[in-house]
């Protein structure tokens, strides 16, 4: 082998050396032969002659002796490249095009990779992420697969499986953080002291939880992640031991988690948000018993080694059942869930994804098939070259190679390009996407994002530079030379690639508009969609009041009033209420209801009702309709008097047609038991607001004033009179003088939260219309190319035509119904490929079919017109043809 | 081509030319020469594909060539035979034996 490779370097470095010793040979091999003949009496002539016949062309023996040496590979590649260079330099307007079409393809193909390798492909920064998995709650009477856990049932869990090593549960809550600096809100997961060996992370700093912190006394230790050690102690190394206070506690820091940690598992999510710090979280005694506690946690565990998800599904549905049976009340109808880590995380985005990559492939698939196109247009140009080349001892795969080294090095260029494209690209996908949706805050470029860029070039390069290769390596050589390239059947092998070249490129197109078109429209539906109450100049703010602080319900109501009475008093608020979980921002609280009118039943087969607690005209401040009955009046306002204000979707569903004003309902909010909940009459009713985003049904609702059921957290909402951002100041500062140690949470306006519940289907949206209208620009670039060629070709043709009497208007229909055939042979198989393909997106779209004819029709009409277009402007020229000019031509 | 006779069948050109330079270094004519005389003239070999061949089995290291001095007084590029040529003659020799036999048995039986 080595000897083989200082054979083939000797044979670069030495070539002109080597070249004259072969030519030396050769000769004398020649001149021995002819020497040879005359020897036997021929005449010189004769000798020559015959010694040329039976040595065979000089030229390609050279050829030949070069490739056995081995030389072939790096130096005619070198050659090619040379040769490939020059060819390129010389038709600059061609490479241009062809350099800028790959360029937008590899670029977006690129850029698409990188979201999608950081999102789907990319490891969990945890140790053997493929052993975790996610276990919730599922009721076969609800939809919720993602369900949270009780503690009983985790606590049943951990002690009867055989397939997880260990579970961690977990939940997240606001803090309030105090001490030195402002106050601040705080996101706090409190998680079983296991949580991070479940996981496998190793704090940077410190000795992280012992087993110890999970019992009683131990636990006032807290780890911060590496974004808050950084902002709020500045990377401090000697931050381990200190403490701080969260909710009026003293916590001990006892280790940083490492830079690339995140946990955010939205489906348990409450606060919506990335947790910030993480104390270890006691089970209190009385979480064995299912009648004091509900569902709330979310649950990990780890694979025991050989364990595989189906197996430990079917272990858990059967301890589920088993758990079921023993404690019918509060478990029926439930079982367990098991979600690989990776799944939970990237689920939802992952068929958004993967029908973006499929798109901007299809995008790079069109890109290939025009420069293919217009490298087909170019080789017939260069068919006497090409001839005249295989003439004097190319071989075809030569021939080819060298045509396949052009259209690499087109690639290349491209890809090169293409890469700093994607850099740009990949960030505006980043900055388009909303915030946490895609869950990364960077897209390195790197050895994974580059060698795929790579890949993507070379296979572009062979896709796009074969065909031309084979059909030019192919064609005759005599043929060509007699008929002057043209009409040749190299000639229309080509013709006919072009043309399937623009259906396919059609079909493609279709298919991208029609899926572009179905989001667009599901758009439109989603966001004309009425959310159920006005959502115009309206401010939400979270407070959390601790409750080391404010010990009672009185110290918490009062509190809560106040503020909204100094809140509503400040210049430029119109109105202002509060509620416990207002519309967009989260899971809220629900629970079963049993309407006294109702027959009696178990409370697991009870009907569900979300459980909103609200302060003060929270229904005009936030233009929820009254529809029957009345709103709280001052009295229930301020102490309990069991009274409910349901919506319209608890009438409907509830309800059943009888009156509900007077009815009354045991909701069962603040206990499992019947009788440790007083029934509430029913005063009113109230439009539907959507609670979890748009695309979600309203859900049967019942709302109890604040001193019903005081919570210590309360989102504000105000309708402002004009921007609602300008009185958040005013509004700070009328809580400092309240409690100086009181933050804000959670400020948005409602306009950015309704915004951010379109995020997802308006980020697919703009990407997946942003490569359909790449496809539209290249389709039409592709068969404008084909008709402008063949009107050229054709132009001796016009000029006969026209000399014999038809005019523009022939001409013009001549062309046209050559593009218009191509179209629409395209556009009908991209109707027929778009039928299928649009089905794969159905869970993507809202409130519109994934084979909408009003869609379908549409994008085909576009595609037509744009089509058509495109043909128009080279059948005008076609039509100004002098016929003089034309039978000169040529 | 007029003396058309038998082609030669792929891969044999390199066990002759192996077979003919195992008895002394040789030019490239007196290869061609030599092969066409022991083979009585039955073989055709077009002259020009001897040099690729010498080429390719000089890159796989079983002749070598040195320049030298021909009978007629004139530069000639001599190949000799390595010792790993000599070694893959043996082989080839032998597979082409097993398969000429072999040939031969059917050729004979069927």
């Amino acid at each position: 082998m080595i000897s083989d490779l200082l054979f083939r370097l000797r044979a670069l470095f030495r070539r002109g050396a080597m070249e004259a010793e072969m030519d030396e040979e050769l000769r004398a091999h020649f001149e021995n032969q002819v020497a040879k003949h005359a020897a036997s009496g021929m005449t010189r002539e004769d000798a020559v002659r015959r010694a040329r016949l039976e040595f065979g062309g000089y030229e390609q023996v050279k050829e030949e002796c070069r490739d056995a040496r081995g030389v072939g590979w790096l130096e005619t590649t070198l050659q090619d490249v040379r040769y490939a260079l020059r060819m390129l330099r010389k038709n600059s307007g061609f490479a241009a095009v062809a350099i800028l079409t790959l360029a937008l393809g590899i670029g977006a193909n690129t850029a698409i990779f990188s979201v999608l390798d950081s999102v789907l492909l990319r490891p969990l920064p945890y140790q053997d992420p493929a052993g975790l998995v996610m276990l919730w709650e599922n009721n076969s009477q609800h939809p919720n697969p993602h369900n949270t856990v009780s503690p009983p049932d985790f606590l049943d869990w951990q002690n009867r499986n055989t397939v997880f090593t260990e579970l961690a549960a977990l939940f997240d809550q606001h803090a309030n953080l105090t001490g030195n600096g402002l106050p601040q809100e705080v996101i706090l997961e409190d998680v079983s002291a296991n949580f991070f060996s479940v996981l496998g992370v190793r704090p940077i700093l410190g000795p992280g939880f012992t087993p110890e912190n999970g019992k009683a006394g131990h636990d006032n230790v807290v780890i911060l992640s590496y974004g808050f050690w950084k902002e709020r102690f500045a990377g401090d190394p000697e931050v381990i031991g200190k403490a701080i206070a969260l909710g009026g506690h003293e916590q001990t820091i006892v280790g940083v988690a490492p830079e690339n940690f995140t946990w955010f598992i939205k489906d348990g999510s409450f606060t919506g948000a990335k947790p910030e710090m993480w104390t270890p979280f006691v089970f209190p005694k009385t979480f064995s018993d299912r009648k004091d506690v509900g569902r709330f946690l979310t649950v990990v565990a780890r694979l025991k080694p050989g364990a595989t998800v189906p197996g430990a599904q079917s272990q858990m549905t059967a301890i589920a059942a088993q758990i079921a049976e023993e404690y019918p009340d509060f478990n029926a109808y439930w079982g367990a869930n098991v979600v690989p880590v990776r799944d939970q995380i990237s689920g939802e985005l992952r068929p958004a994804l993967l029908i973006l990559a499929g798109a901007v492939a299809f995008v790079l698939l069109i890109a290939c098939a025009n420069v293919s196109s217009l490298l087909l247009a170019r080789a017939a140009a260069r068919e006497r070259e090409i001839a005249v080349r295989t003439a004097i001892g190319a071989s075809p795969w030569r021939i080819a190679r060298q045509l396949l080294t052009e259209s690499v090095l087109l690639a290349l260029i491209g890809g090169v390009i293409g890469i700093l494209l994607s850099v740009w690209g990949a960030n505006l996908v980043l900055a388009a996407s909303p915030k946490n949706l895609l869950g990364v805050s960077s897209l390195p470029v790197d050895w994974r994002v580059l060698g795929f860029a790579a890949g993507a070039t070379l296979l572009a390069g062979l896709l796009f530079g074969f065909l031309p290769s084979y059909i030019a390596a192919h064609s005759g050589i005599s043929a060509t030379l007699k008929e002057g390239g043209r009409g040749s059947s190299a000639g229309k092998r080509r013709g006919f690639a072009r043309a399937a070249f623009v259906v396919g490129q059609m079909c493609l197109a279709l298919v991208l508009l029609a899926g572009s078109g179905l989001l667009i429209r599901s758009f439109v539906r989603l966001a004309g969609v009425d959310p159920g109450f006005d959502a115009g100049h309206l401010l939400s703010f979270k407070i959390s009041l601790p409750t080391s602080k404010y010990r009672d319900d009185k110290a918490l109501l009062t509190f809560f009033q106040q503020l909204l009475a100094r809140i509503s008093r400040l210049p430029g608020v119109r109105a202002v209420s509060m509620c416990s979980f207002p519309p967009f921002t989260g899971l809220g609280s629900a629970t079963g209801v049993h309407v006294l009118s109702q027959p009696e039943r178990s409370l697991m087969d009870l009907p569900v009702a979300a459980v909103r607690m609200v302060g003060k005209n929270y229904f005009s401040t936030m233009q929820i309709p009254l529809r029957a009955g009345r709103d709280f009046n001052e009295q229930e306002l301020t102490e309990e008097r069991h009274v409910v204000i349901v919506n319209q979707a608890f009438v409907d569903q509830c309800l059943h047609g009888s009156n509900p004003l007077g009815q009354k309902a045991v909701i069962y909010m603040k206990s499992l038991e019947e009788s440790k909940n007083t029934p509430s009459e029913i005063i009113g009713v109230v439009g539907d607001v959507r609670q979890m985003g748009l695309d979600t049904p309203a859900e049967p609702t019942v709302y109890w004033p604040h001193p019903e059921l005081v919570l210590s957290e309360m989102t504000i909402v105000l309708r402002a009179e004009k921007d609602p951002l300008q009185l958040v100041a005013a509004v700070r500062s009328e809580l400092r003088q309240m409690d100086p140690e009181q933050p804000m949470a959670a400020i948005s306006t409602m306009d950015d939260l309704l915004a951010g519940s379109l995020a997802r289907s308006r980020f697919t949206m703009l990407v997946l219309g942003v490569f359909a209208a790449l496809a539209l620009v290249l389709a039409s670039v592709g068969i404008y190319g084909v008709i402008a060629y063949s009107v050229t070709q054709r132009t001796q043709e016009f000029g006969i035509r026209m000399a014999l009497g038809a005019n523009q208007r022939d001409v013009l229909r001549l062309v046209l119904g050559q593009g218009t055939r191509l179209a629409f042979l395209g556009i009908g198989l991209g109707v027929a490929a778009a039928l299928v393909v649009t089905r794969l997106m159905a869970t993507l779209l809202y409130g519109v079919s994934a084979t909408d004819p009003l869609t379908f029709t549409a994008v085909a009409l576009l595609l037509a017109l744009v089509a058509l277009g495109a043909c128009y402007i080279p059948a005008r020229r076609a039509t100004r043809v002098d016929p003089i000019v034309a039978l000169h031509y040529e | 081509m007029a003396q058309k006779r038998i082609e030669l069948p792929q891969g044999t050109l390199d066990l002759l030319i192996l077979r003919t330079l195992a008895l002394e270094p040789q030019h490239g004519w007196a290869i061609s020469e030599r092969i066409q005389q022991i083979s009585s003239d039955v073989l055709l070999i077009q002259q020009g594909s001897l040099y690729p061949a010498l080429h390719r089995l000089e890159r796989r290291g079983w002749i070598k060539a040195k320049w030298g001095t021909s009978e007629n007084n004139r530069r000639a590029k001599y190949y000799e035979l390595t010792k790993t040529g000599r070694k893959q003659l043996e082989l080839e020799q032998d597979s082409w034996k097993k398969l000429a036999a072999a040939v031969a048995q059917i050729l004979e039986t069927a």
